[in-house]
């Protein structure tokens, strides 16, 4: 698979996440947010738990995650709103970055749904090709080619060598 | 004298053609993925535990042995031709390893880093095989209230060592704590946090997690900053030492083994500690300061070394007492549990033949390592040519792969897909997801254990703190707790009074 094309290479050419920088700061708001949430189910989820025979309930060990969930959570997101007005522009995205990530997500879901009913090898090789290309690839034949053969040669190694059943679909592979 | 009767009962078994072609898998696979840029040993071995799941538990362990070491020999060659190191113990040999590499001695710091790891494993491997009965001996004497003391260590060493601080850490710890907790609970029966969706009544499986916030967090990470440019530093020579490089390196190797196996056996060791002391050991000790920062062979010996004993040693917790203290070492533990085996005390009794199987086929990945990878050191550097678009569209592949072995379901797909944006928020707010792994595989056993205890004593919270074992191990999660609050605000006031003073 070696090409010529310049997309090759590694994170470290990226900067590296300061931690402090804005995108960072947003994103463990965010995060923070979300332990929030999280914590609000936690806690509703364990309360309605019903009693049993038990010493110890089923809702002793949810109850503190909750709380702690929450206590946590709205740390990091007090934290984010302190420093977000005095943060530094972070790490800068690639163009169209949320649209690649979007696509990707769907090209995800696609092949979670199409698998029971195309098989193994067509979704593989379509999840690999459509993951190259969201990646930067610019040669669509050639990652159709590759994502073709990888996911040939997974199924044949899993499915037929070690006896991972993978779903085979209509012309069974 | 006992040990060593069963470990050649162990590379007996090791020793089988069978055996012994899984081993070379294992290596050839582990240093070929670990090789890739941004895919560390934990990756690796999470990427590979499909590969295991229909094999028999001894073949499957040998394997992964192999990939273990493999994937961290691998690493190192990413680091020092690539500057990338696939994981935070590696920093160092990109350090110092890839200025060396600049400096067209690529082939030495190759050269220092096989040897070392070799060296360091095989120490290491042996220090196992004769402190970890001995663990395993001491921790048979533990019951429910030890068990959560010490899973508390654990939650509170590993949330403040591999996070930058230790908020974020906990943050992490819980978001696996919280995942941990859906599915039925197994002493009542009662379905948590399934919110009636039938396909979470038996809880997320492990691999999918691990999967899902390792790999597919990577490659989205990916798709949001781009994949840069590749500078691999080419390879001139044959991956060998000359004299003086050689007489530089080997006291570099054994201080950093002697560094990297105690560390790295504690519960709260991990790899990082003794590769960041044994560079700066190495940084006061040596004859040539100024290399240092330029490509100086010791700061790559030493860490090697130490990376790799602490590997080792990472093992001693983990088998004897069922503690993983690094994302690895997490990922190690779910391949045990896929077969049904808990790591701990019981493992050595129970089944002491696999456990010594296992640790024999780790002095014999070692052997294999060096004999595959110094003269095959070009072929893995032209892996390093792979375009990231290739290789991350590749980790996908095997991402989905995994979880589908692992659940089979399009709903474990789904989840997959939605942990992997967790996954990707986090990296993103820096918050490390090590610590959600490792709560996410204690969290229900130390959950049984303190319903346990607490049942022993009827409800009385006080049995948590009855003996001096308990004692010492909360005083160390408070200590733990104090150490990783004051020390970044002793080291703020410092910065602060140093600007100060410098004007």
């Amino acid at each position: 698979m070696t090409d010529p094309e310049p997309q090759a290479g590694p994170p470290a050419e990226r900067p590296a996440p300061s931690g402090s920088d804005r995108r960072t700061v947003l994103a463990t708001g965010a995060f923070g947010a979300l332990m929030v949430l999280a914590a609000a189910l936690v806690i509703i989820d364990a309360i309605r738990l019903p009693e049993t025979n038990a010493v110890v309930g089923p809702a002793v060990v949810p109850l503190p995650i909750g709380i702690l969930l929450g206590l946590v959570g709205a740390i990091l997101l007090g934290q984010s709103v302190l420093r977000l007005r005095t943060a530094p522009a972070g790490v800068q995205w690639q163009p169209k970055a949320l649209l690649r990530l979007a696509g990707m997500v769907t090209a995800l879901v696609a092949f979670a749904v199409l698998l029971p009913f195309l098989g193994y090898v067509v979704t593989s090789a379509g999840l690999f090709v459509a993951a190259a290309m969201l990646l930067g690839a610019t040669h669509l034949g050639r990652m159709i080619a590759y994502g073709w053969a990888l996911a040939a040669i997974v199924f044949l190694v899993f499915d037929r060598l070690i006896g991972l059943t993978l779903p085979t679909g209509p012309w069974g592979f | 004298m006992d040990q060593l009767g069963l470990l050649l009962d162990g590379f007996a078994s090791a020793m089988t053609p069978g055996h012994l072609l899984w081993a070379l898998l294992g290596v050839t696979i582990g240093t070929a993925v670990g090789v890739l840029p941004g895919i560390g040993p934990a990756l690796t071995v999470a990427l590979l535990l499909p590969i295991t799941f229909r094999l028999e538990p001894a073949s499957a362990l040998i394997l992964f042995a192999g990939i273990y070491y493999g994937g961290m020999y691998g690493g190192s060659t990413t680091s020092i031709l690539l500057n990338t190191p696939g994981e935070s113990a590696s920093i160092v040999s990109a350090l110092e390893g890839n200025k060396m590499a600049r400096a067209g001695r690529a082939a030495a710091a190759l050269a220092t880093a096989a040897l070392g790891s070799f060296v360091a494993g095989t120490i290491g491997t042996l220090a196992l095989t004769f402190l970890a009965p001995v663990v395993a001996d001491f921790a048979t004497t533990f019951g429910p209230p030890e068990y959560v003391a010490l899973m508390a260590v654990a939650f509170i060493t590993v949330s403040a060592l591999l996070g930058p601080n230790l908020l974020k850490g906990l943050a992490a710890l819980l978001v696996g704590l919280t995942i941990g907790l859906i599915g039925i609970d197994s002493q009542t029966g009662q379905p948590r946090l399934t919110f009636g969706v039938d396909a979470l009544l038996d809880g997320i499986d492990v691999v999918i997690v691990v999967v899902a916030l390792f790999a597919l967090s990577e490659a989205f990470g990916h798709l949001l900053t781009g994949s840069g440019h590749t500078t691999v530093q080419p390879l001139r020579d044959r991956a060998v030492l000359t004299r003086s490089d050689f007489r530089r390196s080997w006291p570099a190797w054994l201080r950093g083994t002697a560094l990297g196996f105690p560390i790295g056996s504690l519960p709260a060791g991990g790899a990082e500690v003794p590769t960041f002391l044994s560079y700066s050991m190495e940084k006061r000790l040596t004859k040539h300061p100024k290399e240092f920062g330029h490509g100086a062979i010791e700061g790559v010996a030493g860490p090697e070394a130490a990376n790799n004993a602490a590997a080792a040693g990472v093992l001693v917790p983990l088998l004897t007492i069922g503690l993983p203290t690094s994302a690895t070492a997490a990922v190690i533990l779910t391949a045990f549990q896929s077969y049904g085996l808990q790591p701990g005390p019981q493992l050595f009794s129970e089944s002491g033949p696999l456990v010594w199987t296992l640790i024999a086929s780790l002095y014999i990945g070692n052997v294999m390592l060096l004999v595959l990878n110094l003269p095959l050191v070009r072929l893995w550097a032209r892996l390093l040519t792979i375009p990231a678009y290739g290789i991350y569209a590749g980790v996908l592949v095997f991402a989905t792969l995994g979880a589908f072995a692992a659940g089979g379901t399009t709903t474990d797909l789904l989840v997959l897909c939605g942990l992997g944006l967790l996954g990707l928020l986090m990296r993103q707010a820096d918050i490390p997801v090590a610590p959600a792994v490792v709560g996410l595989i204690l969290g229900p056993l130390a959950e049984q254990q303190l319903r346990r205890a607490l049942t022993l004593s009827e409800g009385d919270p006080s049995i948590l703190v009855s003996g001096p074992i308990t004692v010492t191990l909360w005083a160390v999660v408070a200590l733990a707790l104090v150490t990783s609050i004051a020390a970044p605000l002793l080291r703020r006031r410092r910065v602060a009074r140093d600007a100060v003073h410098n004007g």
